[in-house]
């Protein structure tokens, strides 16, 4: 096992250890603020078995997944392409940017009632928050992206007589690729937090839903599995995208590192 | 057929009235076949006479034209290497090569056989499935050359292919060059800073003035060449200590100094 591994266990064991110690055997903080490990356990079983907010654990994170992955696919289906048009038309950029200005500083958050009064509580509200939050990155560091090519890479390419299609998947899209990458990693993030106060706002499934209603509850061990769960939910998505980035890449890091 | 023809060419780069004058009044012709380097002070524009011929640049005033046709945009038709490579990372040495013949849509077994052919004259045919970033400057450079010449194009333009190599690897480009234009001789246009290497490349050598950039003289070393027969020296250091090539290097040295001077002057 490589050190770095080796460190993270230890620091991970380290402070499951200390939340036992302060919690359960010295009781300094109360179970009401924040829950011991015992009593967060008992919540994981509570959700898993019996249910809660309407619907047990697997249930809420298949929700949560489903339209997280939704929103997010879709984000990257409109953003890659306006982006790539951005980049490389200026005349698209010129049409288009003035809206992204007034746009952009408005949080993708501030948007959940307009959706809500627009498509209800259902999946269709949250999938379009989370494409509206997902979409700014994508097409931003696309954008970037395809501005950041080698100007005589793209006179090379045109120097070849590159076909349009064939410019576009040989030429920008692998040489925008690592800026979309970017973008992409931004996006997933934005897709998750959106997703998680778009459901705390209202929803009838969901690891959002958990969370608000363990709140009103006041049930801390609840509210505990809950953020566990939206953070290793996270994680895995982002570990997901990253093996993709590898795989897509291989030519950019082993590039990297031969330039040193 | 593959003739370069600059007739009365300007360039200014922004407006007419508060523009920078790059080139003025450039008139070269440069026949089938033939090598035509082009040397001169930097930002005299030179790079700009080659990207006009490219299709990158549009001339301001006058017509650069090939075989009589006015140049309006890039084509595989006139094959560019640049200094800094640009090559596609993305893609091996093969896919590198094979792109341009793709895009002319030559059937696959033909391309196989012609990239073939060049990886075993350019002896890259062992780098075929690596990145560019696996190889060295000079490997890197030899690509792009090859994936130029398997176009069969009429004209090749060499933007200071060698600008971005050391010395030594410098001189071993130069001598396959030589070996590759001899053996497959196409319309080149070569530009230099390095007045050895126009010498021992090319047939005419066009030497610039400073900015505005205009044609000041051109020499024809390919009677030289042959009259002194240096292509029997396979080494470039044995045909540089020849007595007819350090006369004309000093000559287009002196050249250049004059333009140094005034520029200072």
């Amino acid at each position: 096992m490589p050190r770095r591994v080796t460190i993270g266990f230890a620091t991970i064991f380290t402070v499951l250890v200390l939340w036992l110690m302060l919690s359960t055997v010295l009781a300094v903080i109360p179970s009401g603020r924040f829950p011991s490990p015992a009593e967060t356990w008992s919540a994981l079983v509570h959700v898993s078995g019996r249910g809660y907010g309407g619907g047990d654990l697997m249930m809420h994170v298949y929700n949560s997944l489903r339209l997280v992955v939704m929103g997010f696919l879709f984000a990257i289906f409109t953003g890659v392409p306006l982006g790539l048009l951005m980049g490389w038309s200026r005349r698209a950029e010129a049409l288009i940017n003035p809206i992204f200005l007034i746009i952009r500083p408005i949080p993708p958050l501030a948007w959940i009632p307009l959706a809500i009064l627009w498509l209800g509580l259902g999946d269709a509200a949250k999938i379009m928050v989370i494409w509206f939050s997902a979409f700014v990155p994508s097409v931003i560091n696309t954008y970037a992206g395809v501005r950041n090519i080698d100007r005589p890479m793209l006179e090379a390419a045109y120097m070849l007589g590159m076909p349009r299609l064939r410019f576009v998947s040989e030429v920008l899209i692998p040489g925008a690729s690592p800026m979309i990458f970017t973008g992409l990693r931004l996006s997933l993030q934005a897709s998750w937090t959106t997703l998680v106060a778009a459901e705390l706002v209202g929803a009838f499934y969901g690891i959002g839903r958990v969370l608000n209603v363990a709140q009103q509850d006041l049930y801390p061990g609840m509210i505990l599995v809950g953020m566990i769960a939206v953070a290793i939910l996270g994680w895995g998505t982002t570990r997901a995208l990253g093996v993709v980035e590898a795989r897509a890449l291989r030519w950019n890091t082993a590039a990297l590192a031969a330039k040193g | 057929m593959g003739v370069i023809e600059f007739k009365n060419v300007g360039k200014i780069f922004g407006s007419r009235a508060s523009g920078f004058v790059a080139l003025e009044d450039i008139n070269l012709e440069i026949r089938d076949k033939e090598f035509v380097a082009i040397v001169g002070p930097s930002g005299c524009g030179k790079t700009t006479c080659l990207r006009m011929v490219a299709g990158f640049e549009p001339a301001t005033d006058g017509v650069v034209s090939v075989d009589g046709n006015p140049i309006k945009r890039p084509g595989p038709d006139r094959a560019v290497v640049f200094q800094q490579f640009a090559l596609f990372p993305w893609k091996t040495v093969y896919e590198n090569i094979d792109l341009g013949l793709r895009n002319l849509n030559v059937s696959r077994p033909e391309r196989r056989e012609r990239i073939d052919a060049i990886l075993t004259l350019m002896n890259l045919t062992a780098y075929a499935k690596h990145f560019p970033h696996q190889l060295s400057g000079g490997m890197q450079q030899r690509v792009a050359i090859a994936r130029a010449y398997v176009l069969d194009p009429d004209v090749l333009l060499m933007d200071e292919p060698f600008g971005a190599l050391d010395a030594q690897t410098r001189v071993v480009m130069q001598e396959e060059l030589v070996r590759l234009a001899r053996k497959n001789p196409r319309s080149v246009l070569f530009i230099t800073h390095a007045v050895e290497e126009a010498v021992y490349l090319a047939d005419r050598v066009a030497i610039m003035t400073r900015a505005p950039g205009r044609i000041k003289e051109v020499l024809d070393v390919a009677s030289i060449r042959n009259a002194e027969n240096w292509d029997s020296h396979e080494k470039i250091e044995d045909v540089m200590d020849l007595e007819s090539f350090v006369h004309l290097r000093t000559h287009i040295w002196r050249s250049l100094r004059e333009e140094k001077a005034a520029q200072h002057a």
